[in-house]
C-alpha cells in the first residue's frame, strides 16, 4: 500500500525506521522509546518529542505498531507499543532500502572528494 | 476516547521526564519547565496528531477510491452492468421524486401559505364548489377565519382595439388580493364597497396582459376595458410573478365578484379559500363549521341536506388531492424497482468476491484489518452507486420532461374541480431539479450503495487464513444461498410489478373499448365566449346559433353542424324536475324538496344528435322548428325513461324543470317530451350514464341564458367527411364571420375523449415501463446466477459426464435448478400480489383487482422469460467437454 505523501517525507521516514527498530527489540512506551533512541545513538540523536507522538500514531494507524495499556515500572499506566508482523516486514524493507541509499550516497561522496 | 488516551499518554511522558530531570538534580519547578519546553506544548502535539488523523482519513478514502477505480478498469463489463442497472433504479426513483417534489413538497408560491385553507362541502361526495349561502355562513365565522374569498375563472372576449381575443378573467372577492398577498405595481385593487351586486365595473390587469396588450403604458389607469362588450374601468395593475396557483390558466383580468346572496341557484358557483386566524388550528375551525352547518340547517330547513358537512383543508392538500393516489402508487412501484436493481448488483458483487478471494486473502495476510477490507469493499459499492446515481439524476430529469411533455395539458374549461392535468405542474411546466431532488438523488445513491454493498463486503472480508491460502469470503455454501435468495426475491418483486402493470393495461384497454354512447370520430369542436349583452336573451343566442351553424354547414367537408352549452365529458349541468301531473309525494331518494328527480340538463341546437351519432330511439330529436314561439319541448335519454317512466309512455308526458331553483325558472312552462335518445357517458367514461334532458337553445329561459353566458362558452361541433382537424381552419373562419367572436380551443372530439382518460393512461405507461424494467432485470439476475453456477460446477458436471450422464440430463439438471429458483420467486410474488391487489382497486376500471386472466398470464410470462434466461447456460453446460472440465481442477 502506498502511503500519503507529505513534505517531511524523508525525515518522517527516517524517524519511522528508527522507531520501528527500537521497538523491534521489545515493547516500550513512548517515553522509553525516546530515551532509548537517545541512549543508543550515544546522545547524537535527540528526537523532537513533538514529532515522536504523531509518528507513533501514524505507525499504529498503518498497522506496523500495536499498542496496549500496561503498568510501567513506575507503577503507573502507560501505553506500550510493539511491532506487528506487518511492521517487522516493513522494518526489513526499510532497512534494506536505507542501506541501499546510504551506499549510493557514499559512492557519490567518494567520487566528489 | 482518543483524546483522553492521548492526554494520559502525554502526561505520563511529562511525569517521567520530570522525574528523570529531578533525578539529575533539578528542582521540581525547573524540571517541570524544562520538560514542558521539550515536549513542545501539548496542544501542538494534539494538533499535529489530529491533523494527521484527518489527512489520514482522507488519504485512506482516496486510496480506497483509486483502488476501486483500478479494479473496475480491469473488469469494465462488471462495472458497466452495475452502473447501468443502478442508473435505471436510481434514475426512475429520482424521476418520480421530482414529480412528487413539484406537486406535493414544494411550498405554495404564496407567502405564509400554511394557514391558507380551502372550504369543502361534503354531501356523500366532497367538492370544493360552493354556493352563495354557504359562502355567507363561512364569512360569518370570523373568530376562526380572518379572510374568506370566493373566486372563479371565466372566459370573456376583450372586444376593443386591434383584435378581439378571449382571455381568462378571474372573478374574485375584494379580499382575495390580501388573502394571497398580491403586490400591486400601479393603482389599487378593489374596495369592499365595490364588491356588491350592482357595484361599479372596475378591473385590475395582470402584468402580462398590461405588457402584451397595452405595451406597459403607465397611463392605462382610468382607461376603459371592454369585456364582453361591457366597459370596465381599469383601476390597477398587478406585479409580475403574482401566481396564486388557484387557476388552471393565469388570469389576465381581475374583476370583483359582486355576489348576489339572494340567488339560490346552481348558477352562482365558485371556489372558496380563506385564512385561519392566528393560533386557530384546523380542528378548531372544523368544529366551528360543524356548529355553523347545524345552525344553517335549523334556520333554513330543507335547504341543506342532513348529511352535509363543512370542513376546511390545507390549501395545498386540496389542490393536489386528486393525484395523490397515483403518486403513491408510482412511489411504491419505483421503490420495488430499485430493490430489484440492488439485488442484481449485490449478486454481481458476491460473485466478484469469489473471484477476488485470493487478492483479499493476501491483503489480510499482509496485515490489513478486516474492518479496513470491509470499508474498502463498501467504498467500491458506494462509488458504483454514486456514479449510477449521478447518471440516474440526469436521465431521470430528462425522462420526466419527456413524459410530461406527452401528457395532455390543461383543460381550463372544466367546471368541476378535477382536471386531467397534473396539479401545480400544468401544461408547460418544467419540473426542475431543485435542492430537494438533488439531495434525494444523493441520499438514494448512498443508501443504495450501503444496502447492496453490505452483504458482499461482509462475506468477502471474512478471511480464512488457516487453510491453504486460496479461500477468502467465508464458506461458499453461505454465499451461494445468499445469491439464490437474492434472485428469488428479485423474481418475486418483478412478478408484483408486472401484475400491477397488467391490471392497469387491462384498465386502459377497457376504457378504450367503452361505448361512450356517441361517435367521437371525425368531429371537430371549438368554442366562443358569449359574454355580451346581446347574448343575454335567448333570442340573441338562437340567432347566433342559427347563423353560425348555417355558415359552418356551408364549409366543404362538413357533413353536419350543431352547437351546445355543454359538451359531453367536459361540462355537466343538472337540474331538478317534476313530471307534470304526478303527485309531488312520489319522492325518489334524490331530492329533499318536492322534486321527482335530478337529471342532466343540456341546451342543444338542432342536429346535435346527428352530429354525435347518438341514436334516436323513439320520437324525434331537436329540429329547426323548435323555436321560441313553438311548443316547449324536451328530449330525454333512455336512462331517464327507464327510471322515471317504467310503466307509462314518456312521450305522453310533460316535465317541469328547475322549479324553485331560481325565479327565472318559475316562468318555465311544462315541456313536452318529444323524443327518447340513447344514453351517453357524459360525466366520464368510467361512470354509467345518468338521466338526461336536452332542451333547444332557442327555448332556454331568458334569465338562465343571462347567467349561463358568464360561465359557459358555446361549443360548436361539426362532423366532417375526413380528418376533423383538416377542416378546422375553414370552419373557424366561417364561425368568426358569422359571430364576430374570437374562436378558441379547437380540438377534435377524439382528443377530448382521450384527455378524459389521460390520468389513467399516464399511470399505465409508467407502471408498464417499471414492470418491463423489472422483468428485464430479473431475467438478467436469473441468467447471471445460473451462468455462474454452471461455471462453479464445471468440475462436477465433468465428473457426471465422465461417469456416463448424458448431455441432456446435465442440461436438465441446470434447467431444473434455474426453474426451481424462478418458480419459487414466482409463487411468492403471485401470493404477495394476490394479497395486495386490493390496493389497486381505485385505479381499475372494467377489471377486478384479482382478475384471473392476469393472475394466470403473469406467472406464465415470467416462467417463459425465466426459461429463456436459464436455457442459454443450460445449453452451455451440455456443450462442456468433460476432459477439459476435469482438468480445470
Amino acid at each position: 500500500m502506498s502511503r500519503p505523501s507529505g513534505k517531511t517525507d524523508l525525515l518522517q521516514g527516517t524517524l519511522d525506521l528508527l522507531i520501528l527498530q527500537v521497538v523491534s527489540l521489545g515493547s516500550l512506551h513512548g517515553y522509553a522509546i525516546a530515551q532509548r533512541l537517545n541512549q543508543i545513538s550515544k546522545e547524537a540523536l535527540e528526537v523532537n518529542q513533538g514529532s515522536l507522538y504523531p509518528a507513533l500514531y501514524r505507525l499504529e494507524k498503518r498497522g506496523w505498531l500495536r499498542s496496549e495499556w500496561r503498568i510501567a515500572d513506575s507503577g503507573r499506566d502507560a501505553k506500550f507499543y510493539s511491532l506487528t508482523r506487518a511492521g517487522s516486514k516493513r522494518l526489513e524493507i526499510e532497512r534494506t532500502e536505507w542501506s541501499r541509499i546510504s551506499q549510493a550516497i557514499a559512492l557519490v561522496l567518494k567520487t566528489v572528494s | 476516547m482518543r483524546d483522553d488516551e492521548l492526554d494520559k499518554e502525554l502526561q505520563f511522558h511529562l511525569d517521567e521526564r520530570i522525574a528523570d530531570l529531578m533525578g539529575k538534580g533539578m528542582t521540581e519547578d525547573e524540571a517541570r519547565r524544562r520538560a514542558r519546553l521539550e515536549l513542545g506544548g501539548v496542544m501542538q502535539v494534539k494538533e499535529a496528531i489530529r491533523d494527521h488523523s484527518l489527512r489520514w482519513l482522507i488519504a485512506e478514502l482516496w486510496q480506497d477510491g483509486t483502488y476501486a477505480m483500478r479494479t473496475f478498469w480491469r473488469q469494465p463489463g462488471f462495472a458497466l452492468v452495475s452502473i447501468l442497472t443502478l442508473t435505471l433504479g436510481i434514475g426512475a426513483n429520482t424521476a418520480i421524486f421530482s414529480v412528487v417534489n413539484a406537486v406535493v413538497l414544494r411550498p405554495l408560491k404564496t407567502p405564509n401559505a400554511d394557514t391558507l385553507v380551502r372550504f369543502i362541502t361534503t354531501t356523500g361526495v366532497s367538492t370544493s364548489i360552493a354556493g352563495a349561502q354557504s359562502f355567507d355562513m363561512w364569512r360569518q365565522q370570523s373568530k376562526v377565519f380572518e379572510n374568506v374569498s370566493a373566486h372563479r375563472l371565466e372566459y370573456v372576449n376583450l372586444t376593443e382595439g386591434a383584435e378581439p381575443e378571449q382571455v381568462p378573467v378571474a372573478r374574485v372577492s375584494a379580499e382575495f388580493f390580501r388573502l394571497f398577498r398580491a403586490s400591486v405595481l400601479n393603482g389599487r385593487t378593489f374596495d369592499a364597497s365595490e364588491d356588491r351586486p350592482g357595484g361599479p365595473l372596475v378591473a385590475v390587469l395582470s402584468h402580462a396582459l398590461w405588457a402584451r396588450r397595452f405595451q406597459s403604458d403607465p397611463a392605462v389607469l382610468g382607461r376603459r376595458l371592454s369585456l364582453g362588450n361591457v366597459p370596465y374601468v381599469i383601476v390597477g395593475i398587478l406585479d409580475s410573478g403574482f401566481d396564486t396557483e388557484q387557476f388552471d390558466a393565469q388570469p389576465d383580468v381581475w374583476v370583483p365578484f359582486q355576489l348576489d346572496l339572494h340567488r339560490i341557484d346552481g348558477g352562482n358557483l365558485f371556489t372558496v379559500t380563506g385564512r385561519l386566524t392566528p393560533g386557530t388550528t384546523r380542528a378548531a375551525a372544523n368544529a366551528q363549521l360543524a356548529v355553523a352547518v347545524a345552525a344553517a340547517r335549523r334556520d333554513a330547513p330543507g335547504r341543506l341536506s342532513a348529511r352535509t358537512v363543512w370542513t376546511v383543508e390545507p390549501l395545498r392538500d386540496a389542490m393536489i388531492g386528486s393525484i395523490r393516489p397515483s403518486l403513491n402508487l408510482l412511489v411504491v412501484a419505483v421503490g420495488l424497482l430499485l430493490l430489484i436493481a440492488c439485488a442484481n448488483v449485490s449478486n454481481l458483487l458476491l460473485v466478484r468476491a469469489d473471484v477476488r478471494a485470493r487478492e483479499i486473502a493476501i491483503r489480510a495476510a499482509l496485515g490489513a484489518a478486516r474492518s479496513r477490507i470491509f470499508r474498502q469493499l463498501l467504498t467500491e459499492s458506494l462509488i458504483l452507486s454514486l456514479v449510477g446515481g449521478a447518471l440516474g439524476l440526469v436521465t431521470g430529469t430528462i425522462g420526466v420532461r419527456i413524459l410530461l411533455a406527452t401528457y395532455p395539458g390543461n383543460n381550463p374549461f372544466r367546471l368541476g374541480d378535477t382536471t386531467a392535468a397534473i396539479p401545480r405542474i400544468g401544461a408547460n411546466a418544467a419540473v426542475g431539479i431543485d435542492w430537494r431532488v438533488f439531495a434525494f438523488a444523493l441520499a438514494a445513491s448512498v443508501v443504495t450503495g450501503v444496502i447492496l454493498g453490505v452483504l458482499p463486503a461482509l462475506y468477502a472480508s471474512r478471511v480464512d487464513l488457516v487453510g491453504p491460502m486460496k479461500r477468502a469470503g467465508g464458506s461458499p455454501g453461505r454465499r451461494t444461498k445468499a445469491r439464490a435468495m437474492l434472485v428469488v426475491t428479485e423474481v418475486a418483486l418483478a412478478v408484483m410489478l408486472v401484475v400491477g402493470a397488467a391490471l392497469l393495461i387491462r384498465t386502459s384497454l377497457a376504457l378504450r373499448a367503452v361505448d361512450a354512447g356517441f361517435d367521437a370520430h371525425n368531429v371537430v369542436t371549438m368554442r366562443t365566449s358569449i359574454t355580451a349583452t346581446r347574448f343575454e336573451t335567448r333570442a340573441g343566442i338562437a340567432q347566433l346559433t342559427r347563423d353560425a351553424v348555417n355558415e359552418i354547414r356551408a364549409v366543404p367537408g362538413v357533413l353536419s353542424a350543431t352547437a351546445t352549452c355543454c359538451m359531453p365529458l367536459e361540462t355537466v349541468w343538472q337540474l331538478p324536475f317534476v313530471v307534470s301531473g304526478r303527485p309531488p309525494e312520489t319522492l325518489t331518494r334524490a331530492g329533499n324538496l318536492a322534486y321527482t328527480g335530478f337529471a342532466g340538463w343540456t341546451f342543444v341546437a338542432p342536429n346535435y344528435f346527428e352530429v354525435l351519432k347518438i341514436p334516436i330511439v323513439r320520437g324525434r330529436g331537436i329540429t329547426d322548428s323548435d323555436t321560441a314561439d313553438g311548443r316547449s319541448v324536451v328530449v330525454i335519454n333512455e336512462e331517464m325513461a327507464r327510471r322515471f317512466f317504467p310503466t307509462s309512455d314518456p312521450l305522453n308526458n310533460q316535465l317541469i324543470v328547475g322549479k324553485g331553483m331560481r325565479p327565472e325558472y318559475d316562468q318555465e312552462p311544462p315541456r313536452q317530451i318529444v323524443g327518447i335518445v340513447g344514453n351517453i357517458r357524459d360525466t366520464g367514461l368510467t361512470r354509467p350514464a345518468r338521466p338526461a334532458m336536452y332542451v333547444p337553445v332557442a327555448q332556454e329561459p331568458d334569465g338562465v341564458t343571462a347567467l349561463n353566458v358568464r360561465l359557459l362558452p358555446i361549443v360548436w361541433m361539426a362532423r366532417t367527411a375526413t380528418r376533423p382537424l383538416a377542416a378546422a381552419p375553414s370552419i373557424e373562419k366561417a364561425l368568426q364571420r358569422a359571430s364576430g367572436l374570437p374562436v378558441t380551443r379547437i380540438r377534435s372530439m377524439e382528443e377530448i375523449v382521450a384527455e378524459s382518460t389521460a390520468r389513467s393512461r399516464f399511470d399505465m405507461w409508467l407502471m408498464s415501463i417499471f414492470g418491463g424494467s423489472a422483468l428485464l432485470l430479473a431475467a438478467i439476475g436469473v441468467y447471471g446466477l445460473i451462468t455462474y453456477s454452471v461455471q462453479q460446477r464445471t468440475v462436477e458436471i465433468g465428473i457426471r459426464m465422465a461417469l456416463g450422464a448424458s448431455k441432456n440430463s446435465v442440461g436438465m439438471m441446470v434447467l431444473r435448478h434455474g426453474m426451481t429458483l424462478a418458480g419459487l420467486g414466482i409463487i411468492i410474488g403471485i401470493a404477495a400480489a394476490f394479497a395486495l391487489a386490493r390496493v389497486l382497486a381505485g385505479f381499475l376500471f372494467g377489471v377486478a383487482p384479482r382478475d384471473p386472466a392476469v393472475f394466470v398470464s403473469v406467472p406464465a410470462i415470467l416462467a417463459v422469460v425465466a426459461f429463456a434466461a436459464v436455457w442459454f447456460p443450460a445449453r452451455r453446460a451440455t456443450r462442456l467437454d468433460p476432459i477439459a472440465a476435469l482438468r480445470q481442477e
